[in-house]
């Protein structure tokens, strides 16, 4: 009770301290817990869009880019499969403020009963309207009501480039919150409608079948494959749903590691606070442990204590999370639809799965951050405990043994990267191993390196110079794990920060091969999908005669449903030398040209290839109009489009596979003479009304890289805040260290030291745990970049990029751990320099 | 009439049709089920859609064109029951029911060939006796892509491959085929009356308001010979099977809440129609009607004065909890028809998106002695409606 009473009256005599512990654990968890329901909210949004959509559907009937011809559907019913239901769906956007895309689902209200469930009742009115009136479409009431739409009302959506009218019969009303969720974004039509809004008359997308478990599920399977024309196939849909996950995992597990990060610093934070706390109550504890207090008593009382702290920290935590993570799950959305699909979130809940993640994250992290100084303050007996120099010394010999752990940590991570079946997880596993262990030597080289500046202090400030650097080195229990915080968070700023730099110079680069024409036309939408709606074909042959164009490309980039998943072809009728222009990772452009030009092989980008283990002189085997048919792969190019990875052929061997005349992209290199402007000016008068989006190769190359920008943007914000609570870490341990040292200065100021020159001691102090912190940051910062670079991202998304080290930022975050450090001084100086010594003295 | 149909029909459809929607959602006993009465006498009562065409007068009835579909009225149905029995005895009923449902008159002017203005369901039901069970599916599609439709000539009527037809080389049969993974009839029917116009020549009002009527006729009794599957049983059947076609725009009456009907056919020659309105205040309507057939093939049109008859116990459904009467009494003194109408098993109920019972029925007459086959439907009792049990 005594201990409580005690541990209690500690925390509120040092509301400041107990303020940034607390802070620190909360921020700690507020990152994890944020990134945490980002992701969770994004992939939930993303499961139960496809589960409203895909519904109980087992399996889907898929075709190429052509569709399914409806008659399948016929056949499928007559022949007695009859829990099946037809779907026509593409994304259309709204063409009035506020500009939105909706997935257009078109539906046989009549077959939809045992796949899915988008309404919980339909009116008998309602139906009517939907499967008789031509345009009636359904929506949910609060999508209808962020449109301002009501029943009754008629709107215009885009789709490919025409303009439609739909009028809003009535409201979607879902039967459970998982599928509201999943139709927030959804257009419900009758699949008439559908075909006719989408010009797709007699098309399917897919069919969806709900076949039953086990040896009849085989059988009628069986049955089905007999019944597909050449050009479809039967996929299960939990396949399907298996790949996008899989293709955003990679993503989302990078996001979440970065989250770590911030735990991790938030963990030295709180250790640094705990063993701040033990230090000071030394004396306290000594006395108590004299007074007959068992060691298991002092031990719970310092767990408890920092219990206290961590739930404090966590229940704050967890709500600043919940807020931060609207922001972070708008920028992950968009990251998301911006490189995968196209996704709608709108609320973010807070998942018991979260809390509790961040619950044991917070208070699990402090109490283990809490142990060694509980262990510490009951290990040593009762006279000794009282004593404060004893605790540096115990200190200073466990530096070089914390040094070795350190060593040891660090070599296991680096023997861990060069095992490649470990993963991603594996990298990161061993990526924060190093982190960890070069945190534990960092004591070490503080001790090494103030030594070294020592001299350098004395000869530039004299005494005061000499004070600070000795200072560093006596008060090293805090000041050590302050510096191993500050190093942690400045090594992940450096780290994330090149690997983002090498990235965006690599793409640049990558974008400077890619993009050979002078200008690009496709058709206008406000979509950004990857998958474009086909360019009118007279208008191609209008463009394609431009007097100043010199030569033209077309182009289809198409998807193609497998077993796997889909699969991107972007097919290209082009010159050779566009072809070498290209940059290989493997295979000769010139020797690949051949096979490629002729239609017996295609080259795949790296990501592909690495996806699929591919490598030149492989087969693939591709879902093609007449069956499937094996390619010979001719080369691997870089690309980085998309991280599913591409497969590009020439636009011959794509009209004969998919029997498909469509162009949906041109490009054009303008004549001598004739700038790029000009092209585009002359490309639009030729276009005439046709609503097509005309882009010059300049513009077209800032756009991507303005896309690039916008999807690290979350890499910037957790790397920001990251510092932040680095920086608070840092703040909470200088201050604490020097609002013990109260004392000690106020001898000096008695002993005749000026206000200023206390300022001085104090600063220069902080200042140097900051100048080293940045410096020792570099070294790890560098590693960390190379482990992103050449480990982490190679295997999450099979990118090879490039390591540029932009000088700048190394120096911008040493001078950030300088600042945060300086800043840490900069309350206690003053606060010492102003009082009075006797003041000072008094109060022990 | 088959106003059972009617309101079943109607219901069905037009509810059934979302309902089906609805239903995916699973359980389909728990309460999603709107109550039927309410939403038929929606559809059926009320102000007609005035697109459409209603009956207000007899009409002339030209076959076999009027065994085709008559697009300009709202619902219409082809409604074929019959009993039937294994040369050993074992005695089957089925039910095959054909509803159209027009979302909107004519003919859609629409680019998609799924564009549809026309809603078939279907109800296939089969009682086996012998082995104590119900079977019953429901089927919907729209009138598109050749899944369901109905022709004139040949009569053709179909929902996927459930079928009745005319054999255009003998156009007094009917060829009926339906089948599911575990039960299935292809059945030949060759009729033996010629068509009775029930009502008014044909023209069977529902009630008091002008309009609210419909246009119904019978073959009452069709010889019929075939096959019934049980799993992969197949079973060689004979018996006698009754057809009910019935269209019309509206029909009941806001209060009449249910419906009983009768489609008997006695061993001495006569077939007897009568249908029972019940009203929501459990009294019974004075438009409930129906047809006495005599052997040489005269027909009577009967008024309830004429008809005692009475529900005797109950049986209770364990999928809706709806309580029906457990069998009926009817009695036509002047005619000298006194029988006990028993349902051949307690459970024919068929539990889609609109509950209601419809059945195989032996007729006993006092001693207990059998009198002949028929089928009972009754509707009105799932959801709210105990309202006119008695």
């Amino acid at each position: 009770m005594i201990l409580w009473r005690a541990a209690a009256r500690h925390l509120l005599r040092h509301p400041w301290q107990t303020v940034l512990a607390v802070l620190g654990v909360a921020l700690g968890v507020a990152v994890v817990t944020a990134v945490d329901l980002a992701n969770e909210t994004a992939r939930r949004a993303f499961t139960s869009a496809a589960q409203a959509v895909a519904g109980k559907a087992t399996h889907q009937v898929v075709a190429g880019p052509a569709g399914i011809p409806e008659e399948l559907y016929r056949s499928l019913r007559l022949s007695g499969i009859r829990e099946c239901a037809p779907m026509l769906t593409a994304p259309v956007q709204t063409a009035a403020p506020p500009y939105r895309t909706l997935q257009l689902v078109g539906i046989d209200p009549f077959a939809e009963a045992p796949v899915r469930s988008y309404t919980g009742h339909f009116s008998g009115p309602l139906l009517e309207t939907l499967v008789a009136q031509q345009g009636s479409c359904l929506l949910l009431q609060s999508t209808a009501a962020a449109l301002r739409l009501r029943p009754g009302q008629p709107f215009t959506v885009e789709s490919g480039g025409r303009r439609v009218l739909l009028t809003l019969a009535g409201y979607l009303d879902p039967p459970d919150a998982v599928t509201r969720l999943g139709l927030d974004s959804v257009l419900v039509v009758d699949i008439a409608t559908a075909q006719e809004v989408l010009s797709q008359e007699g098309r399917l997308t897919r069919i969806d079948l709900v076949l039953p478990e086990g040896e009849a599920g085989a059988r009628e399977l069986a049955a089905l494959e007999k019944l597909l024309p050449r050009g479809t196939s039967v996929v299960s849909a939990g396949a399907r749903a298996g790949a996008l996950d899989r293709m955003t995992r990679a993503f989302r597990l990078n996001l979440t590691a970065l989250s770590l990060l911030a735990l991790v610093v938030g963990m030295f934070l709180i250790y640094n606070t705990m063993t701040f706390s033990v230090i000071t109550r030394r004396s306290t504890i000594g006395m108590l442990r004299a007074l007959g207090v068992t060691r298991r008593e002092v031990c719970a009382g310092v767990l408890g204590e920092a219990f206290l702290l961590g739930s404090a920290g966590t229940v704050a935590g967890l709500l600043l999370g919940s807020l931060l993570a609207r922001e972070l799950t708008r920028l992950v959305t968009r990251t998301i639809n911006d490189l995968y699909f196209t996704l709608q979130v709108t609320g973010v809940h807070l998942y018991p799965e979260t809390v509790l993640k961040g619950v044991l994250l917070g208070v699990g992290a402090t109490l283990a951050a809490a142990l060694p100084p509980a262990l510490e303050a009951t290990g040593a007996p009762p006279r000794a405990a009282m004593a404060r120099s004893d605790i540096e010394e115990t200190r200073r010999r466990l530096v070089p043994w914390a040094a070795l752990a350190g060593a040891l940590l660090m070599a296991a991570g680096g023997g861990l990267f060069f095992v490649s079946s470990a993963g991603i997880t594996g990298g990161f596993a061993a990526l924060f191993a190093v982190i960890i262990g070069y945190a534990l030597t960092v004591p070490g080289a503080v001790l090494v390196l103030s030594r070294l500046f020592r001299p350098l202090l004395g000869l530039w400030l004299g005494v005061i110079g000499k004070m600070a650097a000795r200072g560093v080195v006596v008060s090293l229990s805090r000041t050590g794990v302050a510096a191993a915080a500050l190093v942690v968070a400045v090594s992940a700023t450096i780290g994330v920060g090149i690997m983002v730099g090498s990235f965006r110079d690599t793409v640049q680069q990558w974008l400077g091969s890619w993009l050979r024409a002078d200008v690009y036309l496709r058709v206008a939408d406000r979509g950004n999908a990857r998958l474009r709606p086909v360019l009118d074909p007279g208008l191609v042959r209008r463009v394609a005669a431009a007097p100043g164009a010199a030569g033209y490309t077309l182009s289809r980039r198409v998807s193609v449903e497998g077993a796997e998943g889909a699969t991107e072809i972007f097919s290209l009728q082009m010159p050779k030398s566009t072809f070498i222009g290209y940059r290989f990772k493997e295979g000769d452009p010139e020797a690949a040209w051949g096979p490629f030009s002729r239609g017996e092989a295609v080259v795949v980008s790296e990501p592909y290839a690495y996806r699929h283990h591919l490598t030149v002189g492989r087969r693939l085997t591709l879902a093609t109009a007449h069956g499937p048919r094996s390619f010979g792969v001719a080369g691997v190019f870089y690309d980085y489009g998309t991280d599913a990875g591409i497969v590009m052929m020439s636009r011959g061997a794509y009209l004969a596979n998919w029997d498909d005349p469509g162009v949906d992209g041109m490009s054009f290199y303008a004549r001598p003479g004739v700038s790029p402007g000009e092209l585009v000016a002359q490309l639009r008068r030729l276009a005439g009304s046709a609503e097509v989006f005309v882009i010059s190769n300049a513009e077209l190359r800032r756009a991507t890289v303005q896309v690039f920008d916008r999807t690290f943007a979350i890499t910037g914000v957790l790397r920001l805040l990251t510092l932040v609570v680095a920086c608070i870490g840092i703040l909470a341990a200088l201050m604490a260290l020097q609002v013990e040292r109260a004392r000690e200065l106020a001898v000096m100021r008695a002993l005749g030291l000026t206000p200023a020159q206390v300022w001085g001691t104090v600063i220069g102090e902080t200042a140097l745990i900051g100048i080293l912190s940045g410096i020792l940051s570099v070294p790890l910062g560098i590693i960390q970049a190379l482990v992103l670079i050449y480990v982490v991202n190679l295997r999450s998304f099979g990118w090879t990029m490039e390591l540029s080290i932009d000088p700048l930022l190394v120096l911008q975050s040493v001078a950030l751990a300088l600042v945060a450090a300086v800043l840490g001084g900069i309350y206690p100086s003053l606060r010492i320099a102003r009082s009075l010594p006797a003041l000072a003295l008094k109060e022990e | 009439m088959r106003r059972r149909s009617l309101g079943i029909g109607i219901a069905v459809v037009v509810l059934g049709a979302g309902l089906l929607l609805i239903r995916q959602g699973g359980d389909r006993k728990s309460g999603h089920v709107e109550r039927p009465a309410g939403a038929v006498t929606g559809v059926l009562g009320g102000a007609a859609d005035p697109r459409f065409t209603r009956a207000y007068v007899p009409r002339p009835f030209t076959f076999p064109r009027d065994h085709g579909p008559h697009p300009d009225f709202r619902t219409e149905w082809w409604y074929f029951t019959g009993n039937l029995a294994t040369a050993e005895g074992r005695k089957f009923g089925y039910q095959l029911t054909f509803f159209r449902l027009a979302l909107a008159p004519g003919a859609p002017n629409r680019r998609s060939r799924w564009g549809a203005n026309q809603v078939y369901m279907a109800h296939f039901a089969l009682t086996d006796v012998a082995g104590k069970r119900f079977r019953f599916e429901e089927r919907f599609s729209r009138a598109a892509l050749g899944l369901a439709g109905a022709e004139s000539s040949p009569v053709r009527v179909w929902l996927e491959d459930w079928t009745a037809r005319q054999i255009p080389e003998r156009p007094e049969r009917f060829r009926l085929a339906a089948s599911e993974a575990d039960y299935g009839i292809d059945l030949d029917l060759a009729r033996l009356t010629r068509e009775v116009l029930n009502g008014e020549r044909g023209l069977s009002r529902k009630g008091p308001t002008s309009g609210n009527a419909s246009y119904y006729y019978s073959l009452p009794r069709l010889a019929t010979t075939g096959t019934v599957r049980i799993g992969a049983a197949r079973f060689t059947v004979a018996g006698s099977s009754w057809l009910d076609r019935e269209w019309s725009t509206s029909a009941l009456e806001p209060d009449q809440v249910g419906w009983d009907w009768f489609a008997l056919q006695l061993d001495d020659g006569r077939e007897l129609m009568w249908y029972r309105l019940r009203r929501r205040d459990g009294s019974i309507d004075p438009f409930s009607s129906g047809t006495l057939v005599e052997a040489d093939g005269r027909c009577r049109q009967l008024t309830p004065a004429q008809v005692v008859l009475v529900p005797e116990g109950s049986w209770t459904s364990p999928k809706t909890g709806a309580r029906y009467p457990a069998r009926w009494r009817l009695q036509l003194p002047a005619q000298r028809i006194d029988l006990a109408v028993v349902p051949r098993i307690a459970d024919q109920e068929l539990t889609g998106n609109f509950p209601y019972w419809e059945g195989a029925v032996a007729l006993l007459g006092r001693d207990g002695a059998p009198k002949g086959v028929g089928y009972l439907e009754m509707t009105g009792y799932a959801g709210a409606g105990t309202a006119g049990g008695k």
